[in-house]
């Protein structure tokens, strides 16, 4: 058999591999995560009892459901007001950290002045400007949120971003140059394909840190329905299985937000390496 | 300078017609005490048609001579000139076609779309970029693959499609870095095969990097023989193996002696001390003395 018909098998058995992975394979692998999360679910409800912890510290899952189904108008209209805030936050901010990252990888001297200034402000703890943003823009106002989340998404995904457009092959851009492409076609055949992995990344990082940004944002203050003030209304008077309800809340929006820039970046991003074996 | 009548294949081209014209040409990385010679008095010109091998040991200065061709980096002394024109304005003229060692193709890119991304650049409509990818795929005998992504190629068949990208448009001159480095040595004895094939059939100009010998000798219509740093050319060796070249070539009498005169020719760089290159006409008594 010839080296040749030899790659070729090897291509179609990957191939099928990646067919069958798409569904199949997608629901096998998550399988196990299920069933951890179906038993520690158990060992909490069952646990918690035999151990004495106090209803009000932590109550059970079976509590929390109820609460969750007793809770549903609140806490559906608490929810979309706070992903309302983390969206149009996560927009702006990865608007302008996409924006700032062009012109940075654009300019050499911008790239210079501004990316250490970038890459330390990323480790500043923003949430703490909380109840600057509510003076600035009223906390009743859903703005003062967007605006810290807007704030916490801007460094990662500029950060990265600019790395995604400047760390390029070298060999690549040689090969650019020797058909003598402009830069203009150079940032949209090279620089762009090879940053959006980076972008993906960012996004899904940022998708978390929105979620954290509005409902910590709220505890600093926002109007009554708000999950933030949800949450932090319903503990202060003992109702602390509906706190804890909205809390799961917070939790699934974060993971939801996760799970569509994931979904979003496996139709995007086919070849990418993280796309390429479904199944292992 | 006066060049050696081509013999082999070259015969067959009308009027010597120089591809490749380097006269006295230098490249210094650095300023001051740090700074590094990597290239001396380089002195050559190839025809059209050729098939030139710069061989020599590693860090000699051969990827940074053919970027001095191809105008990747500019000379710091001499003059280069590719078809005619400075190198600069063939680059600028798209004029020839690059291939490094690593096959350099875009992850995201399917293998005839990563053909046709000079095409692109170039502004070529959409009909001719698929009419000259499907063309070029099918000289390289990758026809169908042309919907696969990269990785799911071998080591060979990526090099494969490097060299249709740098093909696509027609280019009269073909540099090639070490393109088949990489690979083992059966997967490159066919490339080198292969590669003769696509020589003859389009009859494109080709500078070839490499620090094998026997791949020079097989390949070549004549070998650059370079020294360690300053990178020198201390010998040109013509090849005058009967085209064109096949599996039997290798078993040759002929092909065993002019791998020799390359490998003595690479030794005695030490005892000579990289002196200055030896005129042509020398060289050529030299390496007809193998004869
Ligand atoms: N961009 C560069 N900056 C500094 N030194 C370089 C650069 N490129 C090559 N050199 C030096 O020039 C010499 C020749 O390099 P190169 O042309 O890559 O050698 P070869 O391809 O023959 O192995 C080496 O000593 C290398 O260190
Ligand atoms: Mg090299």
């Amino acid at each position: 058999m010839s080296a040749e018909a030899l790659v070729e098998r090897r291509r179609a058995a990957a191939e099928r591999r990646l067919a069958a992975g798409r569904w199949g394979g997608r629901l096998r692998g998550a399988v196990p995560p299920l069933v951890v999360f179906i038993a520690v679910m158990v060992l909490w409800e069952f646990s918690l009892a035999a151990l004495g912890v106090q209803q009000f510290l932590l109550p059970r899952p079976s509590v929390i459901l109820a609460a969750l189904i007793d809770q549903q108008a609140n806490l559906s209209r608490a929810v979309v007001y706070t992903a309302t805030e983390a969206l149009g936050g996560l927009a702006i901010g990865c608007l302008l950290g996409v924006v700032a990252a062009f012109a940075t990888a654009r300019w050499l001297t911008a790239r210079e002045a501004l990316l250490p200034v970038a890459i330390a402000a990323n480790s500043i703890p923003i949430i703490a400007f909380a109840p600057i943003t509510n003076i600035w823009f009223g906390s009743e106002n859903p703005v003062s949120r967007m605006a810290i989340v807007a704030l916490m998404v801007f460094f990662p995904v500029m950060v990265n971003t600019v790395r995604g457009l400047t760390q390029v092959d070298p060999a690549a851009l040689e090969l650019m140059q020797a058909c003598a492409a402009s830069d203009w076609q150079i940032l949209r055949k090279v620089r762009v394909p090879n940053a959006l992995p980076y972008l993906f990344t960012a996004l899904k990082v940022a998708t978390t840190l929105s979620v954290i940004g509005a409902v910590v944002g709220e505890y600093f203050g926002g109007p009554r329905y708000a999950l933030g003030i949800y949450i932090t209304s319903e503990a202060y008077v003992f109702r602390y299985p509906n706190a804890w309800a909205a809390i799961v809340i917070a939790c699934a929006l974060g993971i939801g937000f996760y799970l569509v820039v994931l979904a979003v970046e496996r139709v995007a991003l086919p070849w990418h390496v993280s796309n390429r074996q479904a199944s292992s | 300078m006066s060049e050696p009548i081509a013999n082999g294949p070259q015969s067959a081209i009308p009027p010597a017609q120089h591809v490749v014209e380097i006269v006295g040409a230098g490249r210094t990385f650095g300023r001051g005490p740090g700074a590094v010679t990597a290239l001396e008095g380089i002195d050559l010109t190839i025809q059209a048609g050729e098939f030139v091998s710069l061989i020599g040991p590693s860090g000699c200065g051969k990827s940074t001579l053919l970027r001095l061709i191809g105008d990747l980096i500019p000379a710091t002394t001499g003059s280069i000139r590719v078809n005619g024109k400075p190198a600069a304005a063939a680059r600028r003229g798209r004029e020839y076609g690059i291939v490094f060692q690593a096959p350099v193709l875009m992850d995201w890119r399917t293998v005839e779309r990563n053909v046709e991304l000079p095409l692109e650049v170039m502004g070529y409509t959409r009909e001719e970029r698929q009419r000259r990818s499907a063309e070029m795929l099918s000289l390289v005998e990758l026809a169908d693959f042309r919907r696969t992504y990269p990785w799911q190629l071998s080591g060979g068949m990526q090099q494969r499609v490097a060299i249709a990208r740098a093909l696509a448009f027609d280019p009269k001159l073909l540099l090639m870095d070490e393109p088949f480095g990489a690979l083992d040595e059966m997967t490159r004895e066919r490339m080198n095969l292969e590669l003769m094939g696509i020589w003859r059939r389009t009859g494109t100009t080709i500078v070839f990097v490499t620090h094998s010998i026997p791949e020079a000798v097989f390949l070549s219509s004549r070998v650059v023989v370079m020294s360690a740093r300053p990178g020198r050319v201390i010998r040109i060796i013509d090849v005058d193996l009967p085209q064109p070249r096949t599996a039997e070539t290798r078993e040759l009498e002929r092909y065993f002696e002019l791998v020799t005169a390359v490998r003595e020719a690479l030794r005695q760089r030490g005892d000579e001390g990289g002196a200055g290159a030896l005129d042509d006409a020398a060289l050529r008594i030299r390496a007809e003395g193998y004869a």
